[in-house]
């Protein structure tokens, strides 16, 4: 049996006095695809970022590679984020710099790696997305599809072990939405263990090897997608299902 | 952050050391090192208020301006006698006292009445010069205008901080005394009718009826002791053997009435250069001297201001922790404290305040006083700049593995600084204008050499148009300058 690369257990987070995440413990193991569905206000997202401690758990363990990340100190944390890229729903492209200068940027500052390997990288990962020829474009200047394919070629900059998704494609024209997917299941297809928040039933269904099903703070199924599709066993479940437009 | 907290206590401590400055300090003879003080320097820096011809002016000789006057030709001679060189520094009146109590001058040669007020607060040797008070009139008043009596319902003008100024309150009635800086602003003012009378010296008056045929001098006819009409030199409390080793000098000056014999008319021939050529662009020297200076400050301030910002920006933003909080506090508080009194205040303050630990030249003072100003305003620029950049970025940073130091290094701050160019900028252009400030400690900027230039021509007006203009040349350019780099910065 393989060691997990993330494993939660009894995760909690609250905001005040609403509490978001109740009570999670699950894992991911390497080179799995994980995508979370399930209502919105679920706590989905913030169960993603607790992932990379963007949110601080209230409570709970958050171990990546064996290391609890809530016990380790800023500078650890920070050398572990570099293994976790993250996708985020509104790209957040540094907009005063060019497509490349946002690739090569943590690279070279954090990994201290000279400018013309950075560049090189760079210009790699933008032909795996696509997007060489824009690699001295503004992100004002993109597409929203090409400003996410940008942002993951961003996050892949690092070499991470690990790629989190949070709504990749939720603030996208539909027409869109197919490019940004195309590349993320070509991540999948080469190996990359992914968490990936999405509404995207299609891509669950072909892509993920495990569907978490969320709400209320719970992780309310946790199955292959086959099963979960055509057999869910959670009231809340079979209720999100009916729901939604197949 | 340290040197922050560093500089914070030398505040407090310049505070302090501040206020047990103003109680007069006792003189101890007997540990007096004043005069081997100088001595061993080789330097007698004397303070003068150069706006009161003959007795001290500015002069262009060789093409260089150059204090001269009769007080200045005094102060050689004891130089001399103690066998050191002299320096002359100019500065305001109002702070010719301060400037020698904090020992930013050795000694204060001004045409300066030993009054028993003053004697309190400094030492004065022997007067050197026994002079009267006129007062100048414009011509065409002549016939209304005889004494001090005759200016019922009308105006009087008089140096600030000046013996005039006391006695023209004290012995008129029904008169308004107004008081003003310099003695060529009092000059301007009757000119253009805003009072009818100026209270000065005999000599001075003489001077600006000699070369102004519009004006005229009447007698002042106050009832004045000797200690009113006299000029003395002015030593710090407590330094006797300076006092007397001076007093060695003057005695020789009155026994030898050196001043009315060489000086005064040495004084005069200054005085007839000086007018001879009174166009502006004869004085350009003098302008781009004070361009230069405008830059320096400003440039230095707007740098150092930047940096000041930065820092106080983020120990205001600063979360969690006793450190945290306390450096937050502590940047509010300065914050606060700085934007709610007045630069001149600060600039003064730097200037005679922080000299009492160490001795910094008007110029670094003036520096060091507007970049700490400029630094608080700056900090709230930079602070709602780093607000406006967008979480998902600082997001975006960290989930890159990028600490919060980088982050903000390399991805806040250039966003933040794009927002909020426009507010830099508007900074910059205001430090332009109000580097102006630091004239009042004698650094030669642009309204101190206009206002060099308004004594030495006894021309009120071009001057001040001459600066609006230059002021107006430097602040546009620079606007245009931070108009380019701001299209430079648009990427969306």
């Amino acid at each position: 049996m393989t060691k997990p690369i993330i494993e939660v257990k009894n995760l909690a987070k609250s905001f005040g006095k609403n509490a978001v995440l109740k009570d999670i413990t699950e894992q991911v193991d390497p080179g799995q695809v994980i995508v979370v569905i399930g209502p919105s206000g679920g706590g989905k997202s913030t169960f993603l970022r607790c992932l990379n401690l963007l949110e601080t758990p209230t409570s709970g363990e958050v171990d990546f590679d064996g290391e609890d990340l809530t016990t380790l100190d800023t500078k650890r944390v920070n050398e572990l984020r570099e293994e976790m890229g993250m996708v985020f729903q509104g790209f957040n492209l540094f907009p005063n710099m060019t497509v490349l200068e946002n690739i090569k940027l943590a690279p070279m500052k954090v990994k201290g790696i000279d400018d013309a390997a950075a560049t090189k990288r760079a210009h790699e990962l933008l032909k795996q997305v696509n997007l060489d020829d824009h690699a001295d474009a503004f992100p004002s200047s993109l597409s929203g599809g090409q400003a996410q394919r940008v942002a993951i070629a961003r996050a892949l900059a690092m070499d991470p072990k690990v790629m989190l998704f949070d709504e990749p494609t939720s603030a996208l024209d539909p027409e869109m939405v197919g490019e940004v997917l195309n590349v993320m299941q070509e991540l999948a297809n080469q190996g990359m263990t992914m968490v990936v928040v999405t509404h995207e039933m299609g891509f669950a269904k072909s892509v993920a090897n495990r569907v978490w099903f969320m709400a209320d703070g719970y992780i309310q199924e946790n199955n292959t997608p086959e099963a979960f599709f055509s057999n869910p066993q959670t009231a809340r479940a079979q209720d999100f299902l009916s729901k939604i437009l197949m | 952050m340290k040197k922050r907290v560093v500089l914070f206590f030398a505040l407090v401590l310049a505070l302090v050391t501040g206020f047990t400055a103003m109680t007069p300090t006792t003189a101890n003879a007997a540990t007096d090192t004043s005069l081997s003080k100088v001595q061993k320097k080789g330097t007698l820096v004397m303070g003068t208020s150069p706006d009161y011809p003959p007795y001290e002016f500015q002069a262009t000789v060789h093409g260089k301006t150059k204090i001269v006057g009769m007080d200045v030709a005094v102060g050689e001679k004891i130089a001399k006698d103690m066998g050191v060189k002299l320096v002359v520094k100019s500065m305001s009146f109002d702070s010719l006292l301060v400037a020698l109590q904090t020992g930013k001058v050795d000694m204060v040669i001004s045409g300066m009445n030993p009054t028993p007020a003053r004697r309190k607060n400094v030492d004065f040797t022997h007067t050197y010069y026994q002079g009267g008070y006129s007062i100048v009139i414009n011509k065409s008043d002549k016939g209304i205008y005889k004494n001090k009596d005759s200016f019922v319902n009308k105006t009087i003008g008089a140096q600030t901080g000046s013996t005039m100024y006391n006695e023209s309150k004290k012995q008129t009635s029904g008169t308004t005394v107004k008081g003003m800086t310099s003695v060529s602003d009092l000059i301007l003012a009757l000119q253009s009718h805003k009072i009818q009378g100026v209270a000065m010296e005999k000599p001075s008056a003489q001077a600006y009826v000699a070369n102004n045929k519009e004006l005229a001098a009447i007698p002042s006819d106050f009832d004045l002791s000797a200690s009113d009409t006299s000029a003395s030199a002015a030593f710090k409390k407590g330094s006797t053997a300076l006092v007397a080793a001076a007093n060695k000098s003057v005695d020789q000056i009155k026994k030898q009435n050196l001043v009315n014999k060489t000086y005064l008319p040495a004084a005069g021939k200054y005085l007839k250069t000086n007018t001879v050529n009174t166009s502006m662009f004869h004085y350009w020297k003098a302008f781009l001297t004070g361009i230069e200076y405008t830059l320096i400050i400003t440039v230095c301030s707007v740098f150092f201001g930047f940096i000041i910002g930065v820092i106080l920006a983020l120990a205001r933003m600063g979360q969690g922790g006793v450190v945290k909080t306390g450096l937050r506090w502590l940047a509010t508080a300065y914050v606060e404290f700085i934007r709610g009194t007045p630069m001149m205040v600060q600039v003064m303050f730097v200037y005679f305040g922080l000299g009492l630990i160490v001795n910094l030249p008007a110029l670094t003072s003036g520096i060091i006083a507007i970049s700490l100003n400029s630094g608080a305003y700056v900090a709230e620029y930079i602070r709602g700049g780093i607000n406006s950049v967008d979480d998902g970025q600082t997001e975006a940073a960290r989930s890159l593995g990028m600490s919060s130091g980088k982050t903000m290094r390399f991805v806040v701050l250039p966003q933040a600084l794009k927002n909020i160019w426009p507010s830099l900028g508007n900074e910059f252009i205001t430090l332009i204008k109000d580097s102006s400030i630091v004239s009042i400690i004698g650094v030669s900027e642009l309204i101190f050499q206009s206002n060099i230039v308004r004594s030495d021509t006894y021309r009120g007006v071009a001057p001040i148009a001459v600066i609006m203009v230059l002021y107006f040349i430097l602040t546009f350019t620079a606007s245009r300058i931070l108009n380019y780099f701001e299209r430079r910065m648009q990427h969306d």
